[in-house]
Protein backbone atom coordinates (compact mmCIF):
# COMPACT_ATOMS: atom_id res chain seq x y z
CA UNK A 1 0.00 0.00 0.00
CA UNK A 2 2.71 2.16 0.87
CA UNK A 3 4.66 1.14 -2.20
CA UNK A 4 1.89 2.06 -4.33
CA UNK A 5 1.56 5.49 -3.12
CA UNK A 6 5.32 6.08 -3.61
CA UNK A 7 4.83 4.90 -7.05
CA UNK A 8 2.13 7.35 -7.97
CA UNK A 9 3.73 10.54 -6.42
CA UNK A 10 6.69 9.71 -8.43
CA UNK A 11 5.26 9.43 -11.01
CA UNK A 12 2.73 12.30 -11.06
CA UNK A 13 5.99 14.55 -10.47
CA UNK A 14 8.11 13.16 -13.04
CA UNK A 15 5.04 13.45 -15.60
CA UNK A 16 4.40 17.14 -14.08
CA UNK A 17 8.08 17.90 -14.79
CA UNK A 18 8.77 16.09 -17.96
CA UNK A 19 4.92 18.20 -18.63
CA UNK A 20 6.10 21.81 -18.17
CA UNK A 21 9.55 21.28 -20.17
CA UNK A 22 7.30 19.77 -23.07
CA UNK A 23 4.94 22.81 -22.88
CA UNK A 24 7.72 25.43 -22.95
CA UNK A 25 9.53 23.94 -26.00
CA UNK A 26 6.44 22.59 -28.22
CA UNK A 27 6.74 23.89 -31.58
CA UNK A 28 9.61 26.11 -30.69
CA UNK A 29 12.80 24.19 -30.47
CA UNK A 30 14.21 25.23 -33.85
CA UNK A 31 13.79 28.96 -32.69
CA UNK A 32 16.63 30.48 -31.00
CA UNK A 33 16.00 31.93 -27.05
CA UNK A 34 15.44 35.83 -26.64
CA UNK A 35 12.97 38.12 -28.71
CA UNK A 36 13.49 38.91 -31.88
CA UNK A 37 11.57 41.61 -34.03
CA UNK A 38 11.01 41.63 -37.23
CA UNK A 39 9.33 44.86 -38.92
CA UNK A 40 8.18 44.90 -42.67
CA UNK A 41 5.12 44.51 -45.03
CA UNK A 42 2.97 41.29 -45.90
CA UNK A 43 3.61 40.34 -49.27
CA UNK A 44 1.45 37.12 -49.11
CA UNK A 45 -0.97 34.91 -46.55
CA UNK A 46 -0.85 31.00 -46.36
CA UNK A 47 -3.76 31.40 -43.30
CA UNK A 48 -5.29 28.43 -41.38
CA UNK A 49 -4.96 25.12 -39.82
CA UNK A 50 -1.98 23.22 -39.76
CA UNK A 51 0.17 26.08 -39.81
CA UNK A 52 -0.55 29.56 -40.66
CA UNK A 53 2.04 32.12 -42.00
CA UNK A 54 2.99 35.62 -43.36
CA UNK A 55 5.37 36.27 -46.27
CA UNK A 56 7.12 39.44 -45.10
CA UNK A 57 9.25 42.05 -46.82
CA UNK A 58 11.86 43.58 -44.21
CA UNK A 59 13.53 46.55 -45.61
CA UNK A 60 14.30 44.37 -48.85
CA UNK A 61 14.69 41.11 -47.20
CA UNK A 62 12.26 38.50 -47.81
CA UNK A 63 11.10 36.33 -44.60
CA UNK A 64 8.63 34.01 -43.21
CA UNK A 65 6.56 34.51 -40.15
CA UNK A 66 5.10 32.11 -38.73
CA UNK A 67 1.76 33.29 -37.21
CA UNK A 68 -1.52 30.78 -35.40
CA UNK A 69 -4.11 28.60 -36.10
CA UNK A 70 -7.62 29.89 -36.77
CA UNK A 71 -8.11 29.53 -33.32
CA UNK A 72 -5.18 31.10 -32.21
CA UNK A 73 -5.00 34.12 -34.34
CA UNK A 74 -8.81 34.88 -33.23
CA UNK A 75 -7.44 34.28 -29.87
CA UNK A 76 -5.33 36.87 -29.84
CA UNK A 77 -7.97 38.99 -31.80
CA UNK A 78 -6.07 38.98 -35.44
CA UNK A 79 -9.09 38.34 -38.26
CA UNK A 80 -8.00 36.64 -41.66
CA UNK A 81 -8.77 40.34 -43.30
CA UNK A 82 -6.54 41.99 -41.16
CA UNK A 83 -3.62 39.81 -42.09
CA UNK A 84 -3.37 40.85 -46.12
CA UNK A 85 -0.80 42.05 -48.63
CA UNK A 86 0.61 45.66 -47.99
CA UNK A 87 -0.42 45.78 -44.11
CA UNK A 88 2.93 46.90 -42.33
CA UNK A 89 3.82 44.43 -39.57
CA UNK A 90 6.05 44.10 -36.70
CA UNK A 91 6.62 40.70 -35.22
CA UNK A 92 8.61 39.71 -32.10
CA UNK A 93 9.05 36.28 -30.93
CA UNK A 94 11.86 33.49 -31.95
CA UNK A 95 13.82 33.57 -34.97
CA UNK A 96 15.16 30.53 -36.70
CA UNK A 97 18.42 28.90 -34.92
CA UNK A 98 19.60 28.24 -38.87
CA UNK A 99 20.89 31.65 -39.91
CA UNK A 100 20.79 31.08 -43.73
CA UNK A 101 16.93 30.85 -43.36
CA UNK A 102 15.19 34.40 -43.00
CA UNK A 103 12.47 32.28 -40.77
CA UNK A 104 10.43 33.39 -37.21
CA UNK A 105 7.62 31.99 -34.95
CA UNK A 106 5.40 34.77 -34.02
CA UNK A 107 4.88 35.49 -30.40
CA UNK A 108 3.13 38.81 -31.02
CA UNK A 109 2.58 41.24 -33.67
CA UNK A 110 1.74 44.64 -33.76
CA UNK A 111 -0.24 46.49 -36.63
CA UNK A 112 -0.93 50.54 -36.02
CA UNK A 113 0.13 50.34 -32.34
CA UNK A 114 -2.20 47.46 -31.50
CA UNK A 115 -0.28 44.15 -29.90
CA UNK A 116 -1.62 40.95 -30.30
CA UNK A 117 -0.66 38.25 -28.13
CA UNK A 118 -0.40 34.67 -29.54
CA UNK A 119 1.13 32.69 -26.82
CA UNK A 120 0.57 35.32 -23.48
CA UNK A 121 2.16 32.78 -21.78
CA UNK A 122 5.19 33.40 -23.33
CA UNK A 123 7.35 36.74 -22.76
CA UNK B 1 -1.53 18.24 -63.87
CA UNK B 2 -1.28 17.47 -60.14
CA UNK B 3 -0.84 20.59 -59.23
CA UNK B 4 -4.26 21.97 -61.00
CA UNK B 5 -5.84 18.68 -59.39
CA UNK B 6 -4.67 19.54 -55.91
CA UNK B 7 -5.14 23.24 -56.32
CA UNK B 8 -9.25 22.32 -57.45
CA UNK B 9 -8.91 20.14 -54.28
CA UNK B 10 -7.80 22.94 -52.13
CA UNK B 11 -10.26 25.38 -53.35
CA UNK B 12 -13.11 23.15 -52.36
CA UNK B 13 -15.86 23.98 -49.84
CA UNK B 14 -14.65 20.49 -47.40
CA UNK B 15 -11.19 21.28 -47.59
CA UNK B 16 -11.57 25.21 -46.81
CA UNK B 17 -13.38 24.60 -44.15
CA UNK B 18 -10.79 22.35 -42.79
CA UNK B 19 -8.69 24.94 -43.20
CA UNK B 20 -10.66 27.97 -41.52
CA UNK B 21 -11.93 25.09 -38.63
CA UNK B 22 -11.00 25.74 -34.99
CA UNK B 23 -11.30 21.88 -33.52
CA UNK B 24 -12.39 19.85 -36.49
CA UNK B 25 -8.86 19.56 -38.31
CA UNK B 26 -7.55 18.69 -34.95
CA UNK B 27 -9.67 15.97 -34.80
CA UNK B 28 -9.54 14.89 -38.21
CA UNK B 29 -5.90 14.39 -37.30
CA UNK B 30 -6.36 12.36 -34.32
CA UNK B 31 -8.77 10.21 -36.18
CA UNK B 32 -6.06 9.31 -38.85
CA UNK B 33 -3.82 8.93 -36.02
CA UNK B 34 -6.56 6.57 -34.72
CA UNK B 35 -6.44 4.76 -37.42
CA UNK B 36 -2.85 3.92 -38.42
CA UNK B 37 -2.65 2.75 -34.66
CA UNK B 38 -5.56 0.47 -35.13
CA UNK B 39 -4.06 -0.66 -38.68
CA UNK B 40 -0.22 -1.00 -37.46
CA UNK B 41 -0.89 -2.22 -33.88
CA UNK B 42 -3.11 -5.18 -35.49
CA UNK B 43 -0.97 -5.94 -38.20
CA UNK B 44 2.17 -6.33 -36.19
CA UNK B 45 0.92 -9.08 -34.34
CA UNK B 46 -0.29 -11.15 -37.41
CA UNK B 47 2.51 -10.37 -39.19
CA UNK B 48 5.21 -11.46 -36.44
CA UNK B 49 2.92 -14.85 -36.62
CA UNK B 50 3.87 -14.88 -40.48
CA UNK B 51 7.68 -14.36 -39.65
CA UNK B 52 7.38 -17.62 -37.00
CA UNK B 53 6.06 -15.99 -33.96
CA UNK B 54 3.86 -17.74 -31.35
CA UNK B 55 3.93 -20.94 -34.45
CA UNK B 56 2.14 -23.03 -32.92
CA UNK B 57 -1.26 -20.71 -32.61
CA UNK B 58 -2.65 -21.49 -36.51
CA UNK B 59 -2.62 -18.56 -38.74
CA UNK B 60 -6.47 -18.57 -39.53
CA UNK B 61 -6.98 -18.03 -35.90
CA UNK B 62 -5.00 -14.68 -35.33
CA UNK B 63 -6.14 -13.39 -39.22
CA UNK B 64 -10.08 -13.77 -38.19
CA UNK B 65 -9.54 -10.97 -35.47
CA UNK B 66 -6.53 -8.77 -36.57
CA UNK B 67 -7.48 -8.66 -40.11
CA UNK B 68 -10.48 -6.83 -39.61
CA UNK B 69 -8.48 -4.50 -37.19
CA UNK B 70 -6.10 -3.91 -39.82
CA UNK B 71 -8.69 -3.14 -42.13
CA UNK B 72 -10.70 -0.74 -40.59
CA UNK B 73 -7.67 0.67 -39.69
CA UNK B 74 -6.92 1.36 -42.87
CA UNK B 75 -10.47 2.53 -43.80
CA UNK B 76 -10.13 5.26 -41.15
CA UNK B 77 -6.66 6.37 -41.81
CA UNK B 78 -7.44 6.88 -46.02
CA UNK B 79 -10.47 9.20 -45.89
CA UNK B 80 -9.33 11.20 -42.71
CA UNK B 81 -5.65 11.39 -44.47
CA UNK B 82 -7.37 12.59 -47.63
CA UNK B 83 -9.21 15.32 -45.78
CA UNK B 84 -5.31 16.47 -44.18
CA UNK B 85 -3.71 16.19 -47.66
CA UNK B 86 -6.94 18.51 -49.02
CA UNK B 87 -6.22 21.25 -46.88
CA UNK B 88 -2.69 21.50 -48.02
CA UNK B 89 -3.37 20.18 -51.32
CA UNK B 90 -0.61 22.21 -53.09
CA UNK B 91 2.31 22.21 -50.70
CA UNK B 92 1.94 18.57 -50.12
CA UNK B 93 1.93 17.49 -53.51
CA UNK B 94 4.72 19.28 -54.16
CA UNK B 95 6.75 17.42 -51.34
CA UNK B 96 8.77 14.15 -52.69
CA UNK B 97 8.21 12.67 -49.23
CA UNK B 98 4.63 12.71 -50.36
CA UNK B 99 4.91 10.58 -53.40
CA UNK B 100 7.42 8.59 -50.74
CA UNK B 101 4.82 7.83 -48.29
CA UNK B 102 2.04 7.25 -51.49
CA UNK B 103 4.41 4.53 -52.92
CA UNK B 104 5.25 2.90 -49.44
CA UNK B 105 1.12 2.51 -49.01
CA UNK B 106 1.35 1.18 -52.70
CA UNK B 107 3.50 -1.00 -52.09
CA UNK B 108 2.40 -2.18 -48.47
CA UNK B 109 -1.38 -3.06 -49.51
CA UNK B 110 -0.10 -4.72 -52.90
CA UNK B 111 2.04 -6.97 -50.60
CA UNK B 112 -1.27 -7.92 -48.47
CA UNK B 113 -3.07 -8.46 -51.47
CA UNK B 114 -0.53 -10.70 -52.95
CA UNK B 115 -0.10 -12.55 -49.67
CA UNK B 116 -3.72 -13.06 -49.97
CA UNK B 117 -3.79 -15.09 -53.61
CA UNK B 118 -0.82 -17.07 -52.47
CA UNK B 119 -0.94 -20.98 -52.04
CA UNK B 120 1.13 -20.46 -48.83
CA UNK B 121 -1.84 -18.05 -47.31
CA UNK B 122 -4.87 -20.52 -48.62
CA UNK B 123 -3.30 -23.70 -47.41
CA UNK B 124 -2.59 -21.73 -43.99
CA UNK B 125 -5.85 -20.24 -43.94
CA UNK B 126 -8.30 -23.46 -44.32
CA UNK B 127 -6.06 -25.49 -41.98
CA UNK B 128 -5.11 -25.50 -38.02
CA UNK B 129 -1.82 -25.93 -39.53
CA UNK B 130 1.04 -24.61 -36.78
CA UNK B 131 4.43 -23.53 -38.28
CA UNK B 132 4.92 -20.94 -41.28
CA UNK B 133 6.77 -21.10 -44.71
CA UNK B 134 9.52 -18.75 -46.56
CA UNK B 135 6.80 -17.03 -48.35
CA UNK B 136 4.97 -16.13 -45.41
CA UNK B 137 7.80 -15.35 -44.07
CA UNK B 138 8.64 -12.59 -46.59
CA UNK B 139 5.39 -11.02 -46.66
CA UNK B 140 5.42 -10.23 -42.98
CA UNK B 141 8.77 -9.32 -43.22
CA UNK B 142 7.77 -7.03 -46.13
CA UNK B 143 4.45 -5.75 -44.08
CA UNK B 144 6.38 -4.37 -41.02
CA UNK B 145 8.97 -2.86 -42.50
CA UNK B 146 6.57 -1.20 -45.09
CA UNK B 147 3.91 0.27 -42.59
CA UNK B 148 6.49 1.63 -40.61
CA UNK B 149 7.67 3.33 -43.27
CA UNK B 150 4.80 4.68 -43.85
CA UNK B 151 4.46 6.13 -40.58
CA UNK B 152 7.77 7.18 -40.57
CA UNK B 153 7.15 9.12 -43.89
CA UNK B 154 3.70 10.18 -42.44
CA UNK B 155 5.27 12.13 -39.05
CA UNK B 156 8.18 13.57 -41.32
CA UNK B 157 5.61 15.43 -43.42
CA UNK B 158 4.48 17.33 -40.31
CA UNK B 159 8.03 17.90 -38.94
CA UNK B 160 10.41 18.83 -42.39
Amino acid sequence: MQRRSILTGSFALLTAGLGRAAWAHHGWRWTEDGNFELTGVITATRLGNPHGILEVDAEGEAWIVEVGQPWRNERAGLTDDMLVEGVEITASGGRSADPSENRMKAERVSIDGTVYELYPERD
Amino acid sequence: MLTAFAAALQDTDLATALRQSFWVYPLVNAGHIVGLALLFGAIVPLDLRLLGVWRQVPLAAMSRILLPVAIAGLLLAVPTGALLFSVRATEYAAMPLFGVKFALIACAIANALLLRLSLAWTVHEHSELAGTTPRLQLAGALSIGLWLAVITAGRMIGYL
